[in-house]
């Protein structure tokens, strides 16, 4: 009979931990969820700086976020420095690489694990473009998915392949995985170019920021489309009194009466696929988008006219 | 509900010449649950006691004094009679001054409620109750509790006269002195109306019973199952956790071989 010293590297703590006091979850048993959920996680998680929010004292507590990597994180994490403009300091990143580094990164009760949207590669240039999809009371989920849908309808009309997942919280984020060509000002200006004209579309869309207080709009989120900005990484869990889930979903599955808040730590193992696998080999490019076509200075311009003789098919 | 067994204080009402004899009883409670500190290898009930920072002594009662801090580390000492000099007499009496409109106290002065019931006789008292009950009056005035005079409100509550005590003005902060509020910004029209349109919306009667408290009932379940003697999920075994989660690491490490 093999122990678990034999399997994982990392020294478990506290196993019997309440971390989600309303349904009386343990320690343990986010860390089996993580380790049931690495064989989908980790593609993702590979070469991603990650930013941790901790709640070593369960949820009901105040919980912390941490960019930097905790005090005593052992010599074999992986970590990325980066020099942070606004912290003004040089900021070492964990990068979740392994099945030991999301475990000990449980361990630490770091319920939500949030990704940068470039890698360590080339951290300048991101790889996904981050449509985060917002709802304000009394905007509910449905009002999000029909922005959401209006959305995908606007980027199969450009021929993009877009993926969705629940945030785990009231919205939705939809992302295009790109090619490593484009600067932040260059993904966040297509974003806000796409929300614009969702938001003549649609009568609850929003784009502007100076408008998100506005009860019962829809907030299509381009800022987040920044250096050092992050996204909740897909199968996170969420410091919510139900343990939900940032959950990848099918396009298909994305209809009206869907409720995000039932994919939680109880259920998420047991949806056997996982529609985001293909995301990260699907690299788009995003050229004629961003710039217009020649003679074209507007590409708002030419979203439009290409929507109206480019149904989908 | 509870109910405590004895009354708090005894006395008398007094509204001009007329004196109505009461009971008080406790009537708020703070708590959901209290707890004793107890010795974790026996059991035993701990005891708090008074120690020199200094000498790491136990000082006993009649060796000390009360201190006010002027500055850092600088005291200026008070003997107890001394402090016991400046108290308010005591006196059985609850002296009420005036009636008001008891909608137009702010319950920020609110700070805790009575139930008075009658002592003795209770002509006197229900007259007091009728009276202010369909006047919707309170009656203003002052109590003496232990040593200090607190400022009190008398009302009717539920068919009972109910007391509550008053917070004096220079308890509570003004907000007025805050600089973020000096300055507020007038909201424009519009969305002002939509302000009002959700607070119009959203309205309601106000019932206290929609709001539950958790973590009492957690305790609450807690306490049972431990009278009755079942382990509860803080106790569970670690190992028997462990044991799922080995089983998931398990698996999970044959799926990423296979990849």
């Amino acid at each position: 009979m093999s122990n678990l010293e034999n399997l994982t590297k990392v020294q478990l703590t506290n196993l019997g931990k309440i971390l989600y006091p309303e349904i009386g979850i343990t320690k343990a048993q986010v860390i089996e969820y993580y380790v049931k959920m690495a064989p989908r996680m980790l593609g993702f998680l590979t070469a991603r700086p990650i930013v941790l929010t901790r709640f070593p004292d369960g949820i009901d507590n105040k919980g912390f976020y941490e960019k930097n990597m905790p005090l005593g994180t052992p010599s074999w994490v992986h970590t990325f420095k980066k020099y942070s403009e606004t912290a003004k300091r040089e900021i070492n990143y964990v990068v979740c690489d392994d099945l030991d580094t999301l475990i000990w990164l449980a361990n630490l009760a770091a319920l939500e694990l949030h990704v940068t949207l470039s890698t360590i590669n080339e951290s300048e240039k991101p790889d996904l473009v981050l449509f985060d999809i917002d709802p304000h009371p009394p905007a509910n989920a449905d009002d999000v998915i029909g922005v959401a849908l209006l959305l995908k309808e606007k980027l199969d009309a450009l021929d993009m392949r877009s993926y969705v997942k629940t945030s785990g919280k009231k919205g939705l984020h939809v992302v295009i995985p790109v090619v490593r060509e484009y600067t932040f000002s260059q993904t966040r200006g297509f974003v806000h170019q796409i929300a614009k004209y969702l938001s003549r579309e649609s009568s609850i869309a929003v784009s502007e920021f100076s408008r998100v207080k506005e009860p019962g709009t829809i907030y299509l989120d381009y800022l987040q489309n920044s250096h050092g900005r992050t996204m909740i990484c897909p199968y996170s869990l969420r410091a919510t009194p139900q343990a939900t889930v940032s959950m990848p979903l099918a396009w298909e599955d994305v209809r009206k009466g869907l409720k995000p808040e039932k994919f939680t730590l109880f259920n998420v193992t047991e949806f056997p696929s996982n529609p985001w696998k293909e995301l990260i080999e699907n690299k788009q490019k995003l050229e004629a988008r961003i710039n217009g076509k020649p003679g074209r200075a507007n590409p708002e311009k030419t979203v439009l006219e290409r929507n109206s003789n480019n149904r989908i098919s | 509900m509870r109910i405590p067994k004895r009354p708090f204080w005894s006395g008398t009402v007094t509204i001009g010449l007329v004196n109505v004899p009461v009971k008080l009883y406790t009537m708020t409670f703070d708590k959901a649950f209290s707890f004793r500190f107890l010795h974790k290898q026996d059991g035993q009930p701990l005891k708090y006691q008074k120690v020199c920072i200094k000498e790491n002594k136990v000082v006993p009662w009649e060796d000390t004094v009360k201190g006010y801090e002027v500055s850092k580390n600088h005291f200026i000492i008070f003997q107890k009679e001394e402090l016991k000099a400046a108290e308010p007499q005591s006196s059985q009496k609850i002296r009420i001054e005036k009636f008001v409109d008891y909608l137009s106290v702010d319950p920020i002065y609110f700070e805790k409620s009575y139930v008075l019931t009658p002592d003795k006789s209770d002509e006197a008292y229900s007259l007091l109750l009728t009276a202010l009950q369909t006047m919707h009056k309170a009656g203003a005035g002052k109590i003496t509790l232990r040593t200090k005079e607190y400022p009190i409100l008398l009302h009717a509550y539920n068919g009972a006269l109910v007391l509550t005590t008053l917070r004096y003005a220079y308890e509570i902060a003004d907000p007025s002195n805050f600089e973020e509020l000096k300055e507020l910004k007038e909201p424009e029209k519009k969305e002002l109306d939509l302000a009002k349109k959700i607070v119009t919306d959203l309205s309601g009667e106000f019932d206290i019973t929609e709001y539950k408290d958790s973590y009492e009932e957690r305790i609450r379940q807690l306490i049972a199952k431990k009278m009755k003697g079942e382990t509860i999920v803080v106790e569970k075994p670690v190992k028997e956790e462990a044991k799922e989660l080995m089983a998931a690491l398990q698996e999970t490490l044959k799926q990423l071989k296979e990849k």
